[in-house]
């Protein structure tokens, strides 16, 4: 008789009766579990070994990223700004003015409101539009712009923020201040229109030319820079502001004589400290400007429009 | 072959925690009920990255994806899920976070490098995440393991 057996290879055949016959076939059957066992554990330290490899790399790339900001922004340090831009000390200064400053200033030395208009809402792309109309030479929109910076950068993100100084022959001569020539504006909340209509360059009898309005934006100063939104002695003046169809600013909203013989550098450094005349006045603008802007975002992003210093300069 | 008990639990209370601190961030996005609870100085700013243009993608915002993520990642991780005996479960909980994961890196260079701030909400989410994938992957590595040895 012939007997087989079923090994994890197929049926083996052995001979029949042979004490030596079984012995071989249970060692040749222990082996084979051996050798099963064997790739089993070798295939176990494999996914273990992958695994282990693959956490590894996730940490890796972190700590690579982390590293290259780290030097990056070394070299951001050593290397100077471009002629024009904003640094990256004025540009912190200006967007990460401290909540508690904020706080404790609430509206500040603001002397100028945002006046509430019933037009149409101004929208872009389903979120509630910002137009900026000024011009480089002129010191109140100087003044403002610093103001329109704070408060705008609690929505989203500045990126190329200028720097300029008004007209050295205008009043308040070489008031520093920002530009929002060329800069952009990234936000979920807010859509935003800079236009510097010139520079601070003399041109003419005027200043040499620099952004042009769309027609659609320059209608909107026409109509609402103007009688009786703004009284008549204001009218036309620059900066003006539409802050969603419900407000609108013409004019500086503070004193920017405060601003004279100050640097850029000296005026973002002075915006943390709730009790220098800069930070009452630009900060206290940006807040009542930024619960304005609350007003035509419903009230978003909460942790902006539920700022103590912000509901208390709304009010 | 069952998962051990620390897999279970771990991935379980990672995702709770997950949902928790996701919830709170997209809480934040839609609501006025308080202002996120955050230190702010020039490296944290929890504001300047959940209202930047990065704290949406294609108009969706990220709080709402890492919360649907976390309630996804609740389901694949609970109890019954980890006793259930459907086929390629166990791949689809880890291709589920590895995407998670991918995408946390690319939060955390658009932070880095693009926002320039950093939100610590949003950073124990992505802590959170990595540790919730490390967990998974290590786990299911040394269950499969475990369960080759025995059968």
């Amino acid at each position: 008789m012939v007997r087989y057996w079923a090994g994890p290879s197929g049926l083996r055949r052995f001979d029949d009766g042979s004490t030596m016959g079984k012995a071989a076939a249970r060692e040749h059957r222990q082996q084979r579990v051996e050798a099963i066992r064997a790739e089993q554990a070798r295939e176990a330290r494999r996914k273990v070994v992958l695994s282990v490899t693959a956490v590894s790399v996730v940490i890796l790339v972190i700590v690579a990223l982390i590293v290259v900001k780290i030097a990056t922004g070394s070299n951001t340090t050593a290397t100077s700004t471009p002629p024009g831009m904003a640094s990256p000390a004025v540009v912190a200064g200006v967007t990460t003015v401290p909540a508690a400053t904020s706080n404790a200033i609430a509206a500040g030395t603001v002397t100028s409101r945002p006046v509430p208009i019933s037009a149409p809402a101004l929208t872009a792309d389903s979120k509630p539009r910002i137009v900026y109309v000024g011009a480089e030479y002129c010191p109140f929109c100087a003044g403002e712009r610093w103001a329109m910076a704070v408060a705008l950068s609690r929505f989203g993100t500045w990126s190329n923020l200028g720097v300029t100084t008004s007209s050295a022959t205008d009043t308040y001569p070489n008031t520093a201040s920002l530009s929002f020539h060329g800069a952009t504006y990234a936000s979920t909340y807010l859509s935003f229109t800079g236009y510097e209509t010139t520079t601070n360059q003399p041109q003419g009898g005027s200043y040499a030319p620099l952004d042009t309005p769309s027609a659609t934006d320059q209608a909107l100063v026409n109509r609402y820079d103007a009688t009786p939104f703004v009284p008549a002695s204001s009218a036309g003046s620059i900066p003006f502001v539409d802050i969603g169809g419900k407000f609108i600013i013409s004019g500086a909203s503070y004193d920017v004589s405060i601003l004279q013989g100050l640097s850029h550098e000296q005026i973002a450094a002075a915006l943390k400290d709730p009790n220098s005349a800069v930070a009452k006045a630009i900060v206290g603008t940006a807040n009542v400007i930024t619960a304005d802007i609350c007003k035509v975002t419903g009230n978003v992003p909460s942790s902006v429009c539920t700022m103590p210093g912000v509901v208390a300069a709304g009010t | 072959m069952p998962p051990p008990r620390w897999l279970v639990v771990s991935s379980l209370l990672l995702a709770v925690a997950g949902t928790a601190v996701s919830g709170y961030l997209t809480l934040d996005h839609y609501t006025t009920l308080a202002p996120l609870a955050c230190p702010e100085n020039a490296t944290i700013n929890c504001v300047k990255v959940t209202t930047s243009s990065y704290s949406t993608l294609h108009g969706v915002p990220v709080a709402l994806l890492g919360l649907l993520y976390y309630l996804v990642m609740l389901v694949l991780c609970s109890p019954w899920m980890w006793r259930s005996q459907l086929p390629r479960l166990a791949q689809v909980r880890i291709a589920v976070a590895t995407l998670g994961v991918a995408f946390v890196l690319y939060l955390i260079w658009a932070e880095l490098f693009q926002i320039n701030a950093i939100c610590l909400w949003c950073t124990s989410v992505h802590l959170i995440t990595i540790v919730m994938f490390a967990v998974l992957v290590v786990g299911q590595a040394l269950t499969s393991g475990r369960a080759a040895t025995v059968d």
